[in-house]
């Protein structure tokens, strides 16, 4: 029994801002007065909203994750995670003040490599959680493997992609990517995928060596400043040129970097959503580099009028000028706490205001290139039978992987 | 007859039903159906689906129904209301739930500014001598012990303070020009401020500052305080140069305002209980107070003591008020007890050199 509307596309966002805007503002508002307690039940009636407005085929999905779900697992993380490495920072001052720098260091090593750990499975977890939450005609997604494979997984193929000269992270990415999600399933159907990392290698070494040709070109841009000042000693040489290099390697650093970092991405992103599959269906994800920097100059539009908004009361009130004291070690507000309490106050309200609007565009951007092919058949699209999942994403959130 | 979509939660089928009230509940007619009545007591607000409203049955995950057209009004006063904020706050209404919240918010911050100082003073100082000792333990044997230098320092505190418990005091070979208070009640002096002094006197001053942060147990207060900040700041997120910041805090201790207040207060009264001039420690001060006329804020965090000590022309004030006319002074301790002091380092051959490492 196959339904939707051939002519129509299988995957849509049919929500918009005015919609959005009281959850947004109600969401602040709450996050403001509980001090960020309310956080994890603003997250879940931001994602029951994008949900509810993501048409599939031929009926919305449904976001059935509670506030306190991720509000449980968030203490628990703070309690099993946080507290131990807190008392573990004494142990390592107590090394670094005994002169044990052997031990220190050897602990410093060991807890990034736990740190990492965790982060591959959080990362895991996270889409378990989500899926096992999503819910479309009635069923849903999910997985029941807890993810401590996947930790090591992730460790050991990133190793390895950073050993080989980290020429091989289209490897471990997609390896990885196809890791996560043939351990999910939606229904009785689990997720197929067969992304090629082949694919990704030339933009990748694109991305990869361009920085290298960038600082031979720079060397080279050098030659004539170093001859010149050879030439006469003592000159130094001339402001106008070192200015413009100084220019160049800032344009390097902040747009040509992550520029190529893009044009890797895109086609990363592209390549494994259009590889994957569930039973019949087949996704496809379209967007292309000039979408993703179209995307990410409105965000950086939306967090620059969030700054212009903030400045304009600020320097209003003359509190640009409460940072009296910048020493290290000492309050920087120490003079004018009411003076630092209310720049804060006025500095969060407009990006707190915005950065809802930065998930909301980010949702819409990937629902907007995304598309399904193929029938589905109802019938044999079945109840779950994976376990639906009572604790959120804590770790991932407190790890704060969320923007990945 | 109304009718509504519905999932039973088996499979994906979208069932096209009539819903009909019955008692205290209502049936579904049609194929998929089923032929249950289902209590609106066991039913739930779903949330909405494309901006419509659907319901849920407690017992069987899946199971949906949604109203194709609006319901009539005897079925939807029986429907269950929709939840919007979170359950607690639509009892109350978002706006008395956001004063509620605003007032608990307040009272805890309050309470965790306050809790510090209300909490150090409970903490044994046998506790707080065994997290010292496992912090800072010897100093990686930086720790000064020239002939006599302990016996004279012994001899400065116990002039200072005769009646108190005896307070472990240390010099380090630290270029520095600091003194700081360490949890469990240990003073350290960095050799840098030794090379500062210019008389004993100037140093009792600097000491009995040291020596009121530890009787009023401010570090202890300034731990907790950082303890604190980390955690709600989030510094459990992974940095380990965290490690670095503890001992910066205690090398730049940011006590409060109120507790250098006292800390001055406690030194200017044992030192005149002790018949001890502070006009050398006015000195000091005064000497400290033209540097930093000359030097910006940030030139000024350089200097240890001077980053993390109060401005110093008020203490001057302060410490010059205190001198009595008339009455008689005498030096905190003899000649050679300073010299002995003084020398420590150099004539501790054991000493680790002061490599620059930590500070």
């Amino acid at each position: 029994m196959g339904v939707g509307n051939p002519d129509e596309t299988a995957v849509a966002f049919d929500g918009n801002w005015r919609e959005f805007l009281p959850i947004a503002l109600t969401n602040f508002g709450l996050t403001l007065v509980t001090l960020g307690f309310y956080r994890f039940w603003a997250t879940t009636r931001e994602r029951q909203y994008f949900w509810s407005r993501t048409r599939f085929i031929d009926d919305y999905f449904e976001w059935t994750g509670k506030g306190i779900e991720l509000f449980k697992a968030f203490i628990a993380v703070l309690v099993l995670f946080g507290l131990p490495f807190i008392a573990l920072q004494f142990v390592m001052q107590g090394l670094l003040m005994q002169n044990q720098g052997g031990a220190f260091f050897g602990l410093v090593l060991l807890l990034y490599l736990f740190w990492f750990y965790l982060a591959g499975i959080a990362m895991y977890r996270a889409l378990r959680y989500r899926l096992s939450k999503t819910y479309w005609h009635g069923i849903h997604g999910g997985s029941d493997e807890p993810g401590w494979a996947y930790g090591w997984s992730f460790i050991w193929k990133n190793v390895v992609a950073y050993l080989c000269m980290a020429l091989l992270f289209p490897w471990s990415m997609t390896a990885l990517w196809k890791e996560r999600w043939e351990h999910m399933s939606f229904g009785p159907h689990k997720f197929e995928s067969e992304p090629q990392w082949s694919s990704l290698m030339g933009r990748y070494i694109i991305a990869y060596v361009s920085p290298f040709i960038a600082i031979f070109g720079a060397m080279i841009l050098m030659i004539p400043m170093i001859i010149a000042s050879a030439g006469s000693p003592g000159e130094e040489p001339p402001a106008a040129m070192m200015g413009a290099i100084v220019v160049v390697v800032i344009l390097a650093i902040y747009v040509l970097m992550p520029l190529l970092a893009l044009i890797f991405y895109s086609a990363y992103m592209r390549e494994v959503i259009s590889t994957l599959r569930l039973s019949t269906l087949e996704f496809y994800f379209g967007a292309r580099t000039k979408d993703w920097i179209k995307l990410f100059l409105g965000n950086v539009g939306l967090y620059l009028l969030a700054g212009a908004v903030a400045a304009i009361p600020i320097g209003a009130l003359g509190l640009f000028s409460v940072f009296t004291n910048l020493e290290p070690g000492h309050s920087p507000f120490g003079d004018n706490p009411v003076g630092y309490i209310g720049f804060l106050i006025l500095l969060v309200i407009p990006f707190g205001l915005v950065t809802p609007f930065v998930r909301y565009r980010g949702w819409a951007f990937y629902i907007r290139h995304m598309e399904v092919g193929g029938i589905i058949d109802l019938a044999t699209l079945t109840q779950s039978p994976t376990r639906e999942l009572k604790q959120g994403e804590g770790l991932l959130d407190a790890l704060d992987l969320g923007a990945m | 007859m109304t009718r509504v979509w519905h999932y039973d939660g088996t499979s994906a089928i979208r069932h096209q039903c009539l819903f009909e009230a019955e008692g205290d509940g209502f049936r579904l007619r049609g194929e998929g159906g089923g032929d249950a009545h289902y209590r609106f007591a066991d039913i739930a607000y779903g949330g909405e689906l494309g901006g419509k409203p659907f319901y849920t049955l407690n017992a069987q995950k899946g199971w949906r129904i949604g109203f194709e057209d609006a319901p009539p009004p005897d079925v939807a006063a029986s429907l269950p209301v929709p939840e919007k904020y979170g359950r607690v706050i639509d009892r109350f209404g978002i706006g008395p739930a956001s004063a509620v919240f605003l007032a608990l918010s307040a009272a805890f911050v309050f309470v965790a500014i306050k809790a510090p100082d209300w909490l150090a003073p409970a903490v044994p100082m046998s506790w707080e001598k065994k997290l010292g000792d496992a912090m800072i333990g010897d100093m990686g044997g930086r720790l000064c012990h020239g002939p006599g230098s302990d016996a004279a320092l012994k001899s400065m505190a116990r002039r200072l303070d005769p009646k108190g418990t005896p307070i472990d005091i240390q010099i380090a070979n630290i270029g520095m020009v600091n003194a700081v208070a360490l949890p469990g009640g240990r003073i350290v002096i960095f050799r840098g401020l030794l090379q500062e002094a210019k008389s004993p006197d100037e140093l009792a001053g600097v000491l009995g500052h040291e020596m009121g942060h530890v009787r009023n147990r401010d570090v202890m207060g300034a731990l907790m305080r950082q303890l604190g900040l980390s955690v709600v700041l989030g510094g459990a997120s992974g940095s380990t140069s965290q490690a670095g910041d503890y001992v910066n805090v205690l090398v730049s201790s940011t006590y409060s305002r109120e507790a250098e207040a006292r800390a001055d207060a406690h030194a200017i009264r044992l030192m005149r209980e002790a018949s001890v001039s502070a006009k050398d420690t006015a000195g000091f001060f005064a000497r400290l107070a033209e540097v930093e006329k000359k030097l910006d804020k940030n030139g000024r965090a350089l200097l240890g003591y001077m980053s993390s000590h109060p401005l110093s022309e008020s203490r001057e004030k302060a410490f010059k008020q205190s001198l009595v006319k008339d009455k008689t002074y005498t030096p905190v301790i003899t000649p050679k007890e300073w010299m002995a002091i003084l020398d420590s380092c150099r004539d501790d051959p054991k000493v680790e050199k002061d490599d620059g490492f930590l500070f």
